[in-house]
C-alpha cells in the first residue's frame, strides 16, 4: 500500500527563534496585568472574611495551646 | 505558573503548534502570529485546564479552534452546516477513504488548499494527526455521530474538488 499522502505533505517548518522571546515577553506582560487587575477586582468582603477566619483560628489555637497554670502544691 | 516554566511548555509544543498552523493556513507569517496568540491564550486559560484530557489535546483544541476562527473571519467562506444527526454509512466511508488516501501528494495539497478551512481541518486531524474519534470529540466538542458525519462530508467535498480540478484524470 502506498504511503499516506497526508503524511507526505505534513509541514516540517520550525517556528522562528524570536517567537519564543515574543511569547514569553507577552506572558510576562499578561502576568503583570493580571496582578494589577486583581488589585481592583478583589472582593474586599471575602478578603476580610478570610483574614478574620485565619486570625480567629490562630487565636483559638493559641488559647487551646495554653498550658494550665501549675497547681499550687501547698 | 511563572514565565520560565511556561517556557518549558513552549519548548515542548511550539513546533507542533506552528506546524499545525502552517498546515491549516498555508501561510508561515500568519502562523507566526497565530502561534504567539495560541500560547498566550493557553497561558491565560491554564487555570481552566481540568486534566480530563492530555495537555497536548487541550492545546491542540485551542490551536484548531483559533486557526479556524481566524480563517472564518478572513475568508468568510464557511460551508453550510450539515445534518449531523444522520448516521454515517460505513460503506461510503471506506470507499471515500480509500480514494482519498490514494491521491498524489501534490494534488492532495492543492485540493486541501481549495477546500473550506473547516473541511481541511477535519481531514488533517483525521489523516495527518491521526486523532481518534474520542479525541476529535474532545477537540470539537461534538458527539460521535457528528464527528463522523463531518469527516465523511469533508471527504466527499475533497473528492468532489479533486474531480473538479483534475477532471481529465481517472
Amino acid at each position: 500500500m502506498s504511503e499516506n499522502p497526508f503524511k507526505i505533505i505534513r509541514s516540517t517548518d520550525l517556528p522562528p527563534d524570536n517567537l519564543r522571546t515574543d511569547v514569553l515577553g507577552s506572558v510576562k506582560m499578561v502576568m503583570l496585568l493580571m496582578r494589577v487587575v486583581q488589585l481592583f477586582v478583589a472582593d474586599p468582603g471575602s478578603a476580610l472574611f478570610e483574614n478574620v477566619r485565619i486570625l480567629g483560628r490562630s487565636a483559638s489555637s493559641r488559647s487551646g495551646d495554653r498550658t494550665p497554670p501549675p497547681s499550687d502544691p501547698t | 505558573m511563572d514565565a520560565d516554566r511556561f517556557g518549558m511548555l513552549y519548548d515542548r509544543y511550539s513546533a507542533k503548534v506552528f506546524q499545525k498552523c502552517v498546515g491549516m493556513t498555508r501561510d508561515k507569517d500568519l502562523s507566526h502570529d497565530l502561534t504567539h496568540d495560541i500560547f498566550l491564550k493557553a497561558f491565560v486559560g491554564l487555570a481552566k485546564f481540568d486534566h480530563r484530557s492530555k495537555f497536548g489535546t487541550w492545546l491542540y483544541s485551542i490551536t484548531y479552534n483559533y486557526c479556524l476562527d481566524h480563517l472564518r473571519k478572513t475568508q468568510r467562506n464557511r460551508t453550510s452546516d450539515v445534518d449531523e444527526e444522520t448516521g454515517a454509512t460505513d460503506m461510503a466511508e471506506d470507499r471515500y477513504e480509500i480514494e482519498l488516501l490514494s491521491l498524489r501528494a501534490d494534488r492532495l495539497s492543492t485540493v486541501l488548499e481549495a477546500l473550506d478551512p473547516a473541511d481541511r481541518a477535519m481531514l488533517l486531524m483525521k489523516y495527518q494527526d491521526e486523532l481518534s474519534i474520542k479525541d476529535m470529540m474532545d477537540v470539537l466538542v461534538l458527539s460521535e455521530s457528528a464527528v463522523k458525519m463531518r469527516v465523511l462530508r469533508a471527504r466527499e467535498r475533497a473528492l468532489a474538488k479533486y474531480h473538479q480540478l483534475y477532471r481529465e484524470e481517472p
